[in-house]
């Protein structure tokens, strides 16, 4: 439960109360601890003197201890995390829960589906499979936001788009004259996966966003023809230890810390508890 | 048998409380609690069971895990640190309870430090009930009112004394020098009340779905007094408190404290979504938590059949009436699956 | 025997209620284990038999009328509800009714002459014939408010001599705090009292705020202090005396007495006592329309 100590290197708007937050490990310990880790793992960030919350851990391991989170604003850890200066001293806890199987998705299709912030523990999803391009089929990202400020990582999306045998689209519930001047689309995410319909051949989906999101992108991709052995999603619960102590993110006599964060719908349809 | 007389063991008890925290049944205000104590006289030996469990002692209702303290910007983190504490006269079913704590905390990698640091410091020396109360239901849950397997030492009162029975290595290095006399005989049997059956784990997920939760939740006032009175139950929250605040040098507390699942908000995750929004929700999570997930996650029931829940629920949330609630719905299921006419569910 | 007829009286109204689905439940008190008495929820008219009237209803059921939005349907589809209600009970529809927590077209209120609660009452085995402390003092035997008025009025010619409260008040200051310091530290925060409370009704408590604004979660006794005192506060002339707080605290916390002081206080200053109308407190105050806060 003793944190490893981080210092705040890098600090930036990813959207309206939205930031990414680069820490880079001070101690070996903790380097060490973090040279590896896979994408969909979570790690506690201490605000200290107010306390920690889980993050998805939104980079790759760098070999370097540096990490990044992307940081809401919606609680007391949230704010006290986002009104630091960078130079200060944050806890870092991890890596925890079991991550993406990536080596099961190789050579498969894969469809990424992102919603507001849970677009965070996917951008390392996207950077694994780009990083290895040919290891992975054709990847659809399907990015979505309630509006256009809280898109996290569009500073990415040419990068995305210029990666061979991968498109991404974008959408947001209602957009801004702005964004309609450009033409961008409206719409919720299921309506733009009914329109792109990536193929259930040899494919899988991974999803994160809010549980209302979570739940119908499932019943749409079901329309489509994915099985629910095809679609992987991380969950969020509240939770103060990670180490299944805490008793807090249980779903059924499944908990979230160490059961998860990552499942395969198959699994959660079978949980006692629903996530809704 | 080994035996120790009353006054040798009032010598004994005196001896350890002014070696470490002697922690035993004591009266605060009327009220029985484990606590401790500076001698033998404190100690009650008379007692049925003291109002909360020894749960306490090895998970404290508020704990620093991590003292933090800030110069400049030069963080450092100190893990507390924890002292010989002997607890004496815990009742079986509080020592079962903390050999339950022990399998989340300790039994299950990634291991829990903090409780592993502190649990190692303590000995447990048990008084066995002569008999058990109307609520205790210790023998339906795996226990008996003189089962000594969770122990260090158990006591069993005897005439003009105890037996002792001497369990593990930790409890020998303490009795040893003692120099015990044997005598013939064995203690007396407790009388023990009927047994009530549980329905066993595998079926609970049967009865998720009943209408029985919510009508049973009707009542409930969603305290958190059963979680606390309980010996098994574990959910913590933990936050930071500043205990000292200046612009060049700051301390803080990183405290873990009880909380309960039957509290309201207990689930609701950051932007406010409560996936159990409901008290039908919350306290039946609270009985599947006991009867069907501790089983599956630590191969252990979560309750050890205290009773103290029993007692002091204002509003009479009565487990062991949950208990037989839950095997007769679940029985009439099973006769209703043969014959589909019959009536289906709890309340039928 | 008089409490068999008050029974009768009520299963009779409930099943009306419930057959002319006037009302979509009535809440009221049931024969729980262990011989105890407990709230009870009738849904049904078949399971109106079940409900009992006796001196073990000690409990306050107004509670249950806090979130009664949320239990009994929406806003706009909220189904009328009928209570059992003693007379100090009563008190409390008033202060909810006044504080527009609930709204007097959605319940039917069944009040029953009470003439005491015994001690013991809600648990198993302790049930004796002395009366509760809150009871003996009690001169109110007619609920304020009711739709049907169960059993015969009585004025009995009692005054709250507020005994209970000489040995505190003449204490000197730092023994008290001594005294009261020493109740909170056996506190578990459970926070019973505040469940059980109909005037309780914040959908956070201050108290457990998440950025913990006024106290941290540390179990401590300033934290229980603070709690508690706060609470009594929060409760000054809207506690209506019930004493729930106190019969469920499993600590055993006096905490009657710094409401009892308090009621003593605000009767004393203001003439007032809550819930005897439905109206607001004298300590609530609030600025009208283009009232500035005075300098």
């Amino acid at each position: 439960m003793t944190p490893y100590l981080g210092r705040l290197v890098g600090k930036k708007d990813l959207g309206t109360d939205i930031k990414l937050l680069q820490v880079e490990l001070v101690e070996p310990n903790g380097k060490a601890r973090f040279a590896d880790y896979r994408p969909g793992q979570f790690a506690f960030v201490s605000a200290l003197g107010i306390g920690e919350a889980p993050f998805g851990i939104a980079s790759t391991p760098s070999g370097n201890g540096l990490l990044e989170f992307g940081i809401a604003k919606v609680g007391s850890v949230t704010a006290a995390l986002h009104s630091l200066e960078v130079g200060e001293i944050v806890g870092v806890r991890g890596p925890l829960g079991n991550g993406f199987p990536m080596d099961e998705m190789k050579d498969k299709n894969i469809c990424v589906l992102g919603g507001g912030i849970g677009g965070a523990p996917l951008r390392p999803v996207i950077r694994d499979i780009l990083d290895q391009r040919s290891d992975y089929g054709h990847l659809t990202i399907l990015w979505a936001a309630r509006n256009p400020s809280l898109l996290v990582f569009t500073d990415e999306y040419d990068l995305w788009r210029s990666a061979p045998n991968t498109e991404l689209h974008v959408t947001v519930d209602e957009g801004d004259e702005e964004w309609k001047a450009a033409g961008g689309n409206e719409g919720l995410i299921t309506q733009l996966l009914e329109t792109i319909a990536p193929s259930p051949e040899n494919a899988v989906t991974i999803t994160c966003g809010p549980p209302a999101m979570l739940h119908f992108v499932t019943l749409t991709l079901h329309e489509l023809g994915f099985s629910l052995d095809q679609m992987w999603t991380t969950l969020e619960a509240r939770m103060h230890c990670g180490i299944c102590k805490c008793g807090r993110c249980n779903m059924g006599d499944k908990f979230v810390c160490t059961d998860g964060p990552v499942f395969r719908q198959d699994e959660v349809a079978g949980f006692l508890e629903t996530y809704l | 048998m080994k035996y120790i007389s009353r006054e040798a063991l009032q010598t004994w008890l005196d001896r350890l409380a002014n070696d470490v925290t002697l922690i035993a049944p004591r009266l605060v205000d009327d009220i029985l609690l484990y606590q401790s104590v500076s001698s033998a006289r404190e100690i009650v030996l008379d007692y049925t069971r003291p109002k909360m469990s020894a749960k306490e002692v090895v998970l404290p209702s508020s704990e620093p895990i991590l003292f933090v303290e800030k110069r400049g910007q030069e963080v450092s983190l100190t893990e507390p640190s924890s002292g010989a504490q002997i607890i004496f006269g815990l009742r079986p079913c509080d020592a079962h309870g903390i050999a339950v704590l022990d399998t989340v905390f300790v039994g299950q990698e990634p291991i829990d430090l903090n409780y592993a640091r502190r649990r190692e410091a303590i000995t447990l020396i048990g008084l066995s009930c002569p008999q058990m109360r109307e609520d205790c239901f210790c023998t339906s849950m795996g226990g008996m009112p003189n089962d000594p397997t969770h122990f260090d030492v158990l006591l069993t009162e005897v005439e003009d004394g105890y037996a002792v029975n001497t369990v593990t290595d930790k409890g020998r290095t303490l009795v040893d020098h003692l120099n015990l006399e044997e005598i013939k005989g064995e203690p007396a049997e407790p009388i023990i009340n009927e047994t009530e059956s549980v329905l066993a784990q595998e079926h609970w997920p049967d009865l998720f779905a009943d209408h029985y939760w919510d009508l049973l939740a009707e009542r409930c006032l969603e305290c958190r007094m059963c979680a606390y009175l309980c010996p098994v139950c574990r959910c913590f929250d933990v936050q930071d408190q500043v205990t000292q605040q200046g612009i060049s040098y700051s301390k803080y507390d990183r405290l873990r404290c009880w909380d309960s699942c039957t509290g309201t908000n207990y689930r609701v995750v950051a932007g406010g979504h409560n996936p159990r929004a409901t008290k039908g929700q919350r306290l039946r999570n609270r009985f599947f938590c006991k009867f069907h997930y501790f089983p599956v996650e630590y191969d252990h029931s979560g309750c050890v059949g205290c009773g103290r829940c029993i007692e002091a629920c204002p509003v009479n949330i009565d487990i062991v009436e949950v208990m037989r609630d839950i095997s007769r719905a679940f029985n009439a299921s099973q006769i209703s699956n043969a014959s589909p006419d019959a009536e289906k569910g709890v309340t039928a | 025997m008089t409490e068999f007829t008050l029974q009768d009286q009520i299963r009779d109204r409930a099943k009306q209620l419930l057959a002319s689905e006037q009302v979509k439940c009535v809440i009221g008190y049931e024969h729980g284990s262990r011989g105890q008495v407990r709230p009870a929820f009738i849904h049904q008219i078949n399971d109106v038999d079940s409900l009992v009237w006796n001196q073990g209803c000690t409990h306050n059921l107004v509670t249950y009328l806090r979130d009664i939005k949320g239990t009994f349907g929406s806003d706009e589809h909220l189904q009328r509800v009928a209570i059992i209600v003693k007379p100090c009970d009563s008190r409390a529809l008033n202060v909810l009714l006044a504080e527009k927590q609930i709204e007097r077209e959605h319940i039917y209120v069944i009040g029953v002459v009470c003439t005491g609660i015994v001690e013991g009452a809600g648990y198993a085995g302790q049930s004796s014939d002395k009366l509760q402390t809150r009871c003996v003092r009690c001169s109110d035997r007619v609920p304020v408010i009711y739709d049907l008025l169960v059993g015969e009025p009585t004025h009995p010619e009692i005054t709250d001599d507020y005994v209970d409260l000489t040995e505190l008040e003449a204490m000197p200051p730092a023994e008290r705090a001594a005294f009261w310091l020493k109740q909170y530290e056996r506190c578990i925060l459970c926070y019973a009292c505040r469940q059980v409370c109909p005037g309780c009704y914040c959908s956070t408590c201050m108290f457990e705020r998440d950025d913990s604004l006024w106290v941290g979660i540390a179990a401590g006794v300033k934290e229980k202090e603070a709690f508690h005192l706060g609470r009594a506060y929060h409760l000054a002339a809207r506690c209506i005396g019930c004493d729930e707080c106190e019969r469920v605290c499993p600590m055993e916390l006096p905490l009657s007495l710094l409401n009892h002081k308090l009621a003593k206080e605000v009767q004393r200053l203001f003439h007032y006592c809550a819930g005897d109308e439905p109206s607001q407190s004298p300590l609530a105050t609030m600025l009208a329309e283009g009232e500035e806060f005075p300098a």
